[in-house]
Formats: C-alpha cells, structure tokens, sequence
C-alpha cells in the first residue's frame, strides 16, 4: 500500500513515467563513518571512525527514487576520564551501538555514459545505545534522535539485475550527546551523532 | 580463644629469651630483644568496656612542653647558590651553634639557644633576602577524637557505595604503594626493650607522678587483619631515625586499616582499598615514645621529610591524618608541592577544631592551592559534617570520618588496632601503670577527619589502578563525582561533597 503510494509521488513528479516503470530494488552496502563528535568518539573508542554496515529497499524510476536504509555501527571501548584535555582510559568497557534508519528522496541525473550520478536528501531517525561493564538500567542509555542527511555518489550498471554504487553522505542528528554531566560529549561540547560516511553498495533489481 | 591463649604464652616465652639476651636500654634508645615475637593476640570486637577517660597530658616531657613547637632549633631554607660562608653569616645573627642537613629535605636545622624565641628567630632570619623560608619547628598531632572502645558495625562503606564501586575495581593491586604518614604501623612481630623515664601528667586538675619503669621489654606484632605476605614496604622510622616504624599508639594503625585492611578473608572488618601495599613512615610520636626518649618529634621538618621518603621510595599516594594548628609551614608546602610533581596524590585530615574556634589546620590548609593535594573533611553515619570537622576554604571533599555525638556508639569508624588498655596502662593513674603490649588487637571505633582521610587515600589508590595516573586528574575525578552535600555547590562545610567512588571509578560514556 505504502510502495503503491510512494510510486504515485514519484509518477506526479515525472509525469512521464508509466506505472510499470516503477522498479523495486535492494542493496547492500558497508562503508566508514566518521562521526561529527570527532573527540568525544575518539576519547572512548581510540578513534572517532568505525565500519557501517547496512542495506534496504529502494522504489524508482528512470529518475526520481525513494529508499529506505538502515546502518549498524557497533564498537567497544572504554569509559574515560577527561582532564585538561588528557584522556584517561578506564578499565571500565563501554559499547556503543548507532543504528540510522534513513528515508531518503533522491533524482538520478541520466548521461550518455556508463555511469549514473545521484543526489538526495532525507531525514534520519538514529537509534543510540551505549552500556557498559557493572551498569544498571539507570546507567545504560538507549534513545532515539531525529535529524537529517544529504547524499551524492554514482552507481555503475554491472549486469541487467546488478547494479554497484558508491556514494558520500552527511547527516546531522543534534542533540543526541553531552545532555548528562557524565558524557565526554558535555566535556567537548559536542551533541551531534550524525557524521560523513562513505558507502560502497550493491544494489540487485531493475 | 586456644589461640590467644597459645600466642600470649609464646609471648611470654619470647619476653624471657629477651631478657636473657638483650642488654639494658639506655634512654632514648631502643634495642630489639627478639624478632621472634609470637603473632598478635586478636580479641575480636569488645561490646563492654567502661568508657575510658581522656589521656593524661604530659607536663614535663621534652616533646610536650606547653608550646606547639620545639624549642632549641628552627629549620630553614637558603635561595640555592647561597654560599656556605654568607649561611653562616645569617644565621649567626640568631645565635646559631650548628647547622644540620637532614636526610630527605631540602632544608636546615638550625640549633640555636633554648631560651631564644623560635618563632622570632625564624621571622629574623626569613627577612635576610637569601633565605627562602625559616620557620619554627612546629608539631604534628594526630587528627581524630578519642573515644571509648564501642563496638560497631561498618557504616561507612555502604555511606560511599563502596559495595558497587567494589565491583569496579575490587580493592587495587599490589602494584600500588600508599604511605601512612603517622605514627607508624603495627606491622611486624619484635620484643623491643625501653626505658621508660619518669614523667608527670594528668588531666584538668588531677596531676599524677608516673614513676620510671626502667628498662622494659615490649611485644610488638603485626595487626593480624592488616598485615600479610608483602604487605608493607619500605618502612621508615623518623622518630627514631631507623628503618622500623613500630606504632606505639594505635592512630597508624587504624589508619591503615581503612586505608587496607584485608578483605574477604572472613576476618574482622574491611578496607578501601584492600589489595594495596602499605609504606608504614612513622613522622608522629606518640606518649610512649616520648616516655621511652624518642630522639626526635613529629614537628614540620620531620613530616616533611616523611612525605619526601615516601614519594622517593615508590609511594603513590599519601595519606596524611595528621596536622596542627598555627602559622603555615613553607616546608610542608614545598613538600606536599614535590609530591604531587613527582606523581604522588596527597589526602590530609582538615582538622578536629571546630569547636575549637575552628582555626586552619596545617598542611590541610594548602590543600586548596595544590593540585593533586586534598583536605577532607568528616561526616557521620548521618551524613552531616561531624561536629568536629573543620571548615573552610582549603576543605575540598567529605567522607565517613563518624561522629558518636549524633551517631551514638555506633557512630564511629571501626578498625583494628591494638587493644588499648594494654596500650594506655597510664589511663587510670600510677596505681594500673605498667609496661605497654603492642601485640594485643582489637577492633575499635574511632572517629574524627583522621578516619576520613584514608577513605579518600584507598579511593586514591582504586582510582589510580583504574588508569588515572595523575595526581591532579585524581582530584578533579573525585571532585567532579562527589555527592554534593550543604548548600549547593562547592561549600566549606563538605567541599565539593561526599566522595562517590563508584561514579568516579565509572568515569565518563560517551553520552552518560
């Protein structure tokens, strides 16, 4: 019912498409993330980048597209102690979990060549936890964040159902950190978990 | 109970061999009889003693004359590249007949005439422009209240969350050495052999004559719920100037029960940090040392020194329950100062005087200005400053120190220590007065900012095992986390607050 909605936007968008040009494709992808917190993340997990991984469903045309994605960023490290901006590491491990989930409104731009460039935008909706070693449920956190993102890359036609891509996204979901006296996020001042990632992504459909 | 029995007979057969072997003590020596001393006598926890009354206050021992410091010398520092020659010029000019550079300073000390004012002297010489400081020689006293031997149970633990902070980090390591800068440590078994001089005290109006006891052999043992395979290192003695700080009063000891008093061994009570090594630097005399002639007495330059040997020798924290009243002392300062640049975290008792027009109690008193140095003030089971803590500026945090006035008799801290009445035989007069046993435990409550501090000291030592190496970042670790008490914010009453280890043991997530 939604993709039956979803493909009367994309029609009243380019009139010139039928109906059965609609296609329903969908992708895989893994890429790095390197989050905007860039102290905050480095302070607990050594660096403020880690592997994404991902995939979701995208519903198009021969120009306008809408998908939905989802990407899981998972990494421990330890909780720390900040002063005089020397990082102490405790022996106390901390996991953090960051999972978008993105809905994105994006126009592929045809040329005569093999490659198809491709834009868009969207909103973000990230799911944060963090626990840690000998915490309660008081201490662990597990919220969600809305923000947005905008995305570019180029996707390359492999085979008739085989599609690769690679695309560059910036999101920003504020907010999300440095709320409680105990974050390193209060100690850097920073409160935004979105970040620039680069994505490699194969896509299977027509 | 066939074990107290057993050792108190072994004692007595130590005590014989020894008065076989050993030659008789002159005045203010001491001479080991045996170091095959029998194990400590543990009498467990005593629920019926009579209250006990306050120790009779000497009159006429060199080290208890009235005044609150020495007479006869000063110390003082020259600007480096002061020639020998211009020294001596200096402190001719106060009568000087010697100068001495004592180990583990950076400082003289000067002998001048007893009939000249130690005070004016130093304020003479402080004024000539190539001496840095001179100060009077100034005593040290232990920080806690003396209080009857009631029996409770540990309160001050569950007050700071320690059970959770436990599971954090359970108890440090070996590989952390704190120093208990007292007066010495229970800490191993020996039959030293005094004499014991003559001397007169008493309390109010009541005077006594104690007689002299002449050469004396007395048992000491380590305190069975502190003492362990290599528990202790590097002991340092700067009463008696040798390498065996024996305690000959009970405060050390307890102090270095809270600090590490073994734990999870089904004996006794617990400790802060229970896994830790302790350094036993005895800097504070006690009356029996001053009644055996202890050559030296706890004044600035001593702890001075004790605090310098202990950063030297491997400590990583010191614990300081011990302090005075009266003008600053530079020395201390300069000390406490070549602690923390040298890695070491520094806890000091802010002071028992509240009540006593609440003057600044030194070396707590530079707390404030020192990073990586702090003065703790006390609470009680009630968790408000206990009537006696000090207040002030340079208090910087709070922890379980008791207070039996709110609390009750179970309002103390409870710790190990030697049973007093066979310490403080002096307690009810010449009639009861007799030779001393320091190998006989008990566990009492005590309370005052002295029990506060080693709190602070053990949760040093956890936090410093966690991976805080810094002396100053240990500080902010403790402050950033307190439990805020009082008014809000920092105040004089509690500092920052009730120490939280668990919270600074936790530390920083990335969002929580």
């Amino acid at each position: 019912m939604r993709a039956a909605g979803v493909s009367v936007v994309l029609l009243l968008l380019n009139p010139a498409a039928s109906l059965a040009q609609v296609s329903v494709r969908g992708f895989g992808d893994v890429g790095l993330t390197v989050f905007n917190a860039t102290q905050s993340f480095k302070a607990i997990l050594g660096k403020p980048s880690g592997p994404v991984f991902g995939g979701g469903v995208e519903l198009g045309e021969r120009r306008f597209f809408v998908s939905l994605g989802a990407q899981r960023f998972r990494k421990t490290g330890h909780r720390v102690f900040v002063f005089e901006n020397q990082v102490f590491p405790l022996n106390v491990s901390d996991t953090i979990t960051v999972t978008p989930l993105e809905l994105t409104g994006g126009y592929r731009f045809r040329t005569s060549g093999r490659f198809i460039p491709y834009g868009g935008f969207g909103g973000t909706w990230v799911r944060f936890k963090e626990t840690s070693a000998h915490s309660t449920e008081a201490d662990d956190i597990s919220e969600t964040h809305a923000g947005y993102h905008v995305l570019g890359g180029v996707e390359v036609p492999m085979q008739r159902w085989l599609s690769a891509a690679v695309d560059a996204q910036w999101s920003s979901v504020p907010n999300a950190l440095g709320n409680s006296p105990t974050s390193v996020g209060s100690v850097y001042d920073e409160h935004n978990i979105g970040g620039f990632t680069l994505r490699a992504k194969i896509i299977i459909g027509r | 109970m066939f074990l107290s029995k057993t050792a108190g007979v072994l004692t007595i057969v130590a005590l014989a061999i020894g008065a076989v072997a050993a030659q008789d003590a002159a005045p203010g020596l001491r001479a080991i009889v045996s170091d095959l001393a029998a194990p400590g006598i543990d009498n467990g926890v005593r629920m019926s003693d009579a209250p006990r009354p306050p120790r009779p206050y000497p009159t006429d021992l060199s080290s208890r004359n009235g005044m609150p410091y020495l007479r006869g010398s000063i110390a003082v520092k020259f600007r480096p590249g002061t020639a020998p020659a211009a020294q001596q010029i200096m402190i001719d000019r106060v009568g000087a007949s010697a100068m001495d550079v004592p180990s583990y300073a950076d400082f003289n000390i000067v002998t001048i005439d007893d009939t000249t004012d130690p005070e004016a002297a130093a304020a003479m010489l402080a004024r000539q422009p190539d001496v840095e400081y001179a100060q009077a020689r100034y005593i040290m006293h232990p920080m806690f209240v003396p209080n009857d031997p009631l029996y409770v149970q540990q309160w001050n633990f569950p007050a700071i969350d320690m059970e959770h902070a436990w599971d954090l980090n359970p108890g440090a390591t070996s590989s952390i050495t704190v120093a208990v800068i007292d007066s010495g440590v229970a800490y191993r078994s020996v039959v030293r052999r005094f004499n014991a001089s003559s001397w007169r005290g008493g309390t109010g109006v009541t005077v006594f004559n104690f007689p002299a006891l002449g050469p004396i052999d007395v048992p000491f043992a380590a305190a069975p719920d502190i003492a362990g395979p290599d528990r202790f290192v590097a002991p340092r003695d700067f009463i008696w100037n040798d390498t065996d700080p024996l305690d000959l009063d009970g405060h050390g000891t307890h102090v270095a029960g809270t600090v590490g008093e073994l734990t999870n061994n089904s004996i006794g009570v617990a400790g802060m940090a229970f896994n830790v090594r302790i350094m036993p630097v005895k800097v504070i005399d006690s009356l029996w040392d001053d009644i055996f002639g202890s050559p030296f007495q706890g004044t600035d330059d001593v702890v001075a020194r004790g605090v310098r040997y202990a950063v030297d020798s491997g400590a990583k924290v010191l614990n300081m329950s011990i302090g005075r009243t009266g003008p600053p002392s530079p020395l201390l300062q300069e000390a406490l100062i070549y602690a923390t640049q040298h890695g070491a975290f520094v806890s000091i008792a802010a002071g028992n005087e509240f009540e006593l027009g609440n003057p600044t109690t030194w070396p707590a008193g530079y707390a404030n200005s020192i990073q990586g140095v702090v003065a703790v003030g006390a609470i009680g089971r009630d968790r408000q400053r206990a009537f006696y803590s000090s207040t002030g500026p340079y208090v910087e945090l709070a922890a379980p120190g008791g207070n039996q006035r709110s609390g009750g008799s179970s309002g103390g801290i409870l710790q190990q220590t030697f049973d007093l009445p066979f310490v403080e035989t002096y307690q009810f007069g010449p009639a009861r007065y007799g030779a001393p046993r320091f190998d006989v435990f008990a566990y009492l409550p005590f309370q005052g900012t002295s029990m506060a501090t080693p709190h602070v000291s053990g949760f040093a030592a956890l936090l410093m095992q966690q991976g805080i190496t810094s002396p100053a970042a240990i500080e902010a670790a403790m402050e950033q986390f307190a439990t805020d008490l009082g008014p809000a914010g920092r105040d004089d009453q509690y500092g920052y607050g009730l120490i939280n280890p668990r919270a600074s043991l936790r530390g920083l997530g990335l969002a929580k």
